[in-house]
């Protein structure tokens, strides 16, 4: 029989109390309210029975003692057990543990997929804090401007990092409301040699490749780096004086203190007295100093080096700060009337502009002296990455959770049964959650320790793992968030279920509305997973283009060593020729500029087969001997190599060159003349060689003009037998220390130098790899948990299947079904998304490989195979179990 | 003390441990015949725990509570002075009163 709905109380009376009163005495208090009120109602009927209910309940609305009022808990003399109380969390927690070990393989899914998402997403930003830290150090960084060069060309813009050398100094006069302007260049010559003081030993020779500079002293109140000897107001001021990083000095002198009034040579030619010692740069600098000289020394020497306004050298940078009160906008204004009062006229169109200090680690187009840029896209990526990744295992979490709901149902009934409230399991389940994140949050620190060494190692910067205030705060926010995210739902539906229906076990049927859910999630995960995977093949694919596309000349087994170009030297070049050449294991030499693929080089416009006016565009100057021809196998379609020479007197050029100047037959360039800087060079095209790739690929060819100039000269090719390499190198090495005492001896092997360019580009298709491993990880770790879930619940199911005929393999394929449908539409969805952003980043490179459909195709088969294989070996245990057992429990 | 928390004190003590909110409320209205507001007993209730003449703890739930708890008032010894002392000096005075009234 039903029974009979007892009449209530109205509800907004306890709502009242509640506000009103402390907890503890409203929960007295509405607890005597409620007796009254059943007493009220079989006395007087239940409307009566309610106007006194609000009658005794607004009596509480007049002034109270304070302890009965809101927000107290402790009642005088109280000597029974508080409300909330600490027992009841360390109950709480035993429970939460003993839970955890009894459903031990489902926690250690969880903690294990949380905690390769936390240590990704903690490593990358452990990247991305070092990259963003680069010249932060600098006191007035906001105010830090660099003078660039930009124009337009017909070709497309064009960049560099420096600017004309006199413009530090003009810009001092013609700008007074500038602040401050020094500079410093950069790219002179490594050779330091230390001559001996005491006249006995041989003197130490020092190569320090790119970290020569000359600089304004200016550049050391701009810039802050910090002084360990020698006064920084005056070090500079002087030619023919420079300062040493403490690294570099103690090199040199053993100790560094003793550095200073010493003298060293640089380059060959300079006698440079040291007068002052710098602090070692940090790593997140972008001017890696090593020997920085007084910009005054230049000022003597040959070429009017600080007076040239027509080249601009990439390496010379300059540098302003501006006061507060004013903008770079004002300054990028009058920029051009500046260009056009300094610049010969031919060259006024390249504009200069300010780039602020903090873009200049990130602005490809410009560079730095580190010749490195973490592109901000990167950052972005990366960023995007970490954060799927963490949000395929909070994905997990929930679908695990929620998975297991049914199991805790009983508990959930029981609890709610003796009083619990909905508030107190949703802080329990919380709870439950939190201490899973935080053994995740301890395991990932672990992975993340570990996997530092080589994650620096492959990006090649140095990451340090300390535990400092940023990192706590980012770990502390993972932590909070992924308690949030993966906690709430399970909670919610945990802390939800009807305790009648709980415990009659029949709580399995109402989580219907959970299954479209974790499906959802199953998608999203998978989606995620695809996307990442989409974008390492095409990476990875278009990275072994790069590798294995034909350059246009020979790249195997070549060396390249640099010579001195001072005139001394060169002297020496042809004997050093002939005794290479005597070398059974040598093939082929060559003196050039720089080997085919250096991307560094010339560039001028030039006139045009007696034309008056100079091409709108520029042309690569590519300088070498005719051995450069037969030794990396260049090939011509039309005319012949040049004779050798030690000036120009014919001219070899590319196909580009020849399609740009409109002749459509490369034949029809031979014997036209080419007239570069009025008449400074000048001599007809000879010949005309097949394109070749003077350029990283992500570049279009230039159009090349080749050249013998011997004054240039400073590369050394050599073509070597396969054979017997070490023999031979070390020969080289004989033979040209002999020829150039005073200089240092390096080589590199061309097709080494060649695979560098692509370097971040190698990088990143390694961590694209890996990621995209993580995330299919994680994913089949969820794939694999709610298997194991569903054939648990299903096993009547699958008992009642089997027992009604079906096969091992119809089993096992009910199973599969539903997934691999999952799979095919997180393929859908990836598909499109990935074509998107990978098209985009394809479109960098010149040239690249098409976006095919078979990428695609391998990314979705791929994931479905694995997919399977996680899952198949439940799903074949739960297939071949004895129906016996799993009908049998009732 | 006022009369009112006199008379709550009493009935405390009549109800020997097993008092509470509601029935010293019961108990009061019907031998008092006033009608009192449930605020007004756990008020006193309040002051006497406040004075020391009382001690509370908490103590069973039932259904027609919805389950809540109740608090549960004893009188304390000092409290049984107080009532005392309170008994005597009404007997005192009322001993002063000369005869014929």
């Amino acid at each position: 029989m039903r029974q009979k709905k007892f009449p209530q109380p109205p509800r907004w009376a306890d709502s009242f109390i509640t506000w009103r009163l402390s907890e503890q005495t409203s929960e007295e208090v509405i607890g005597d309210l409620h007796e009254l009120f059943s007493e009220w109602v079989e006395k007087y009927g239940t409307r009566h029975a309610r106007m006194l209910y609000i009658f005794h309940a607004l009596g509480f609305l007049w002034p109270l003692p304070r302890m009965l009022k809101r927000g107290r808990n402790a009642y005088p003399n109280d000597h029974s057990t508080p409300f909330i109380s600490t027992n009841m969390f360390f109950n709480n927690f035993k429970i939460a543990f003993r839970n955890l070990l009894r459903n031990w393989s489902y926690a250690v899914m969880n903690i294990t997929g949380l905690s390769v998402g936390i240590a990704s997403c903690l490593l990358i930003f452990l990247v991305i804090e070092f990259e963003t830290s680069f010249d932060t150090f600098h006191a007035k960084r906001d105010r830090i401007y660099r003078v660039v060069t930009q124009y337009n060309t017909p070709d497309g813009e064009v960049y560099s990092s420096g600017a004309p050398t006199p413009v530090t100094e003009t810009m001092r006069n013609d700008f007074p409301q500038l602040e401050n302007a020094g500079a410093i260049f950069g790219g002179h010559g490594g050779l330091v040699i230390i001559p001996d003081q005491t006249g006995k030993a041989a003197a130490k020779k020092f190569d320090e490749g790119e970290r020569v500079f000359f600089a304004d002293p200016q550049f050391f109140q701009i810039f802050d780096f910090k002084w360990l000897a020698g006064d920084p107001k005056t070090a500079l001021n002087e030619p023919y004086t420079g300062v040493l990083t403490r690294e570099t000095a103690e090199r040199y002198f053993g100790d560094w203190k003793r550095a200073v009034g010493k003298t060293i040579k640089q380059n060959n030619s300079r006698e440079i007295k040291i007068t002052g010692v710098l602090d070692d740069v940090p790593v997140n600098s972008d001017f890696p100093l090593k020997v920085v000289m007084s910009s005054a020394t230049l000022k003597g020497g040959s070429g009017a080096y600080l007076t040239n306004w027509e080249n601009t050298n990439g390496g010379a940078h300059s540098y302003i700060v501006l006061p507060p009160n004013v903008s770079p906008a004002s300054i990028n204004a009058a920029l051009p009337a500046f260009v056009r009062k300094y610049k010969p006229a031919a060259y006024a169109n390249q504009g200069f502009q300010l780039q602020p200090l903090r873009d200049i680690h990130f602005d490809k187009r410009f560079g730095n002296f580190n010749g490195r840029t973490f592109s901000r896209e990167l950052i972005t990526a990366l960023w995007l990455i970490g954060i799927f990744l963490l949000v395929i295992a909070c994905v997990n979490f929930i679908n695990l959770a929620t998975a297991q709901a049914v199991n805790r149902s009983k508990e959930v009934g029981v609890r709610k049964v003796l009083g619990s409230s909905r508030k107190q399991l949703l802080m329990q389940f919380f709870g439950e959650t939190a201490l899973i994140t935080f053994c995740a949050l301890l395991l990932a620190l672990g992975i993340a320790a570990v996997a530092l060494p080589f994650l620096s190692k492959l990006l090649a910067v140095q990451l340090t793992f300390t535990l400092d205030s940023k990192v706590l705060l980012f770990l502390s926010g993972v932590f909070v968030s992924v308690t949030l995210i993966s906690g709430a739902y399970p909670a919610i539906v945990l802390s939800g279920f009807n305790p009648i229906i709980a415990l009659k076990s029949k709580v399995a049927q109402k989580i219907g509305g959970g299954i479209s859910l974790r499906r959802a999630l199953v998608v999203l995960q998978f989606c995620i997973a695809q996307i990442l995977m989409i974008g390492m093949l095409v990476v990875v694919t278009q990275m072994a283009y790069f590798k294995n596309t034909d350059l246009g000349f020979d790249k195997d087994a070549i060396v390249a060593i640099n010579v001195p170009y001072d005139s001394l030297s060169k002297t020496k070049y042809q004997y050093l020729q002939n005794q290479l050449l005597a070398q059974p294991g040598i093939k082929d030499i060559s003196y050039s500029f720089a080997t085919p693929a250096d991307n560094g080089g010339w560039s001028s416009d030039f006139k045009f087969d007696h034309s008056t006016k100079t091409t709108d565009w520029e042309a690569t100057l590519k300088w070498a001997d005719t051995a450069y021809f037969k030794l990396f196998n260049l090939q011509f379609v039309a005319g012949r190599p040049y004779f050798n020479s030690d000036t120009v007197r014919e001219f070899v050029v590319n196909e580009t060159l020849v399609k740009k100047l409109g002749f459509s037959k490369p034949q029809d360039i031979i014997g036209k003349e080419l007239n570069f800087w009025d008449g400074k060079k000048v001599a007809p095209v000879v010949g005309v060689i097949k394109d070749f790739h003077a350029n990283s690929l992500r570049d279009p060819i230039p159009p090349m003009v080749m050249g013998a100039l011997k004054d240039v000269y400073h590369t050394l090719s050599i073509k070597i037998q396969p054979k017997r390499v070490t023999e031979t190198l070390a020969y080289i090495e004989k033979a040209w220390t002999q020829a150039f005492p005073d200089n240092v001896y390096e080589h590199h092997f061309l097709d080494e130098r060649i695979a560098n360019f692509y370097k971040q580009e190698t990088q990143l298709s390694i961590l694209y790899k890996i990621f995209a491993v993580i995330a299919i990880f994680i994913s089949c770790l969820g794939l694999y948990g709610l298997v194991s879930f569903m054939t648990v619940q299903r096993n009547k199911e699958v008992g009642i299947r089997k027992v009604l005929g079906a096969s091992v393999r119809s089993i096992v394929y009910l199973f599969s079904k539903e997934f691999t449908l999952l799979i095919a539409i997180a393929f859908v969805i990836a598909a499109p998304v990935a074509y998107y952003f990978m098209h985009q980043w394809l479109a960098n490179f010149t040239f690249r490989i098409p976006l095919s459909w078979t990428l695609f195709a391998l990314a979705g088969l791929s994931s479905v195979v694995v997919a399977w294989l996680a899952v198949g070996y439940k799903a074949v245990k739960a297939a071949i179990t004895n129906p016996v057992n799993s009908i049998r429990t009732q | 003390m006022g009369e009112f928390e006199e008379l709550v004190l009493l009935t405390v003590a009549i109800m020997n441990a097993e008092g509470y909110g509601a029935t010293i409320l019961h108990e009061i209205e019907t031998r008092t015949k006033r009608s009192i507001q449930l605020s007004a007993v756990h008020v006193a209730l309040y002051r006497l725990e406040e004075k020391g003449l009382v001690r509370s703890n908490v103590g069973g739930a039932t259904k027609e509570r919805g389950g809540r708890r109740k608090r549960l008032f004893t009188i304390t010894p000092s409290g049984i002075r107080i009532l005392k002392e309170i008994r005597n000096l009404r007997e005192q005075l009322w001993n002063l009163i000369p005869k014929p009234i």
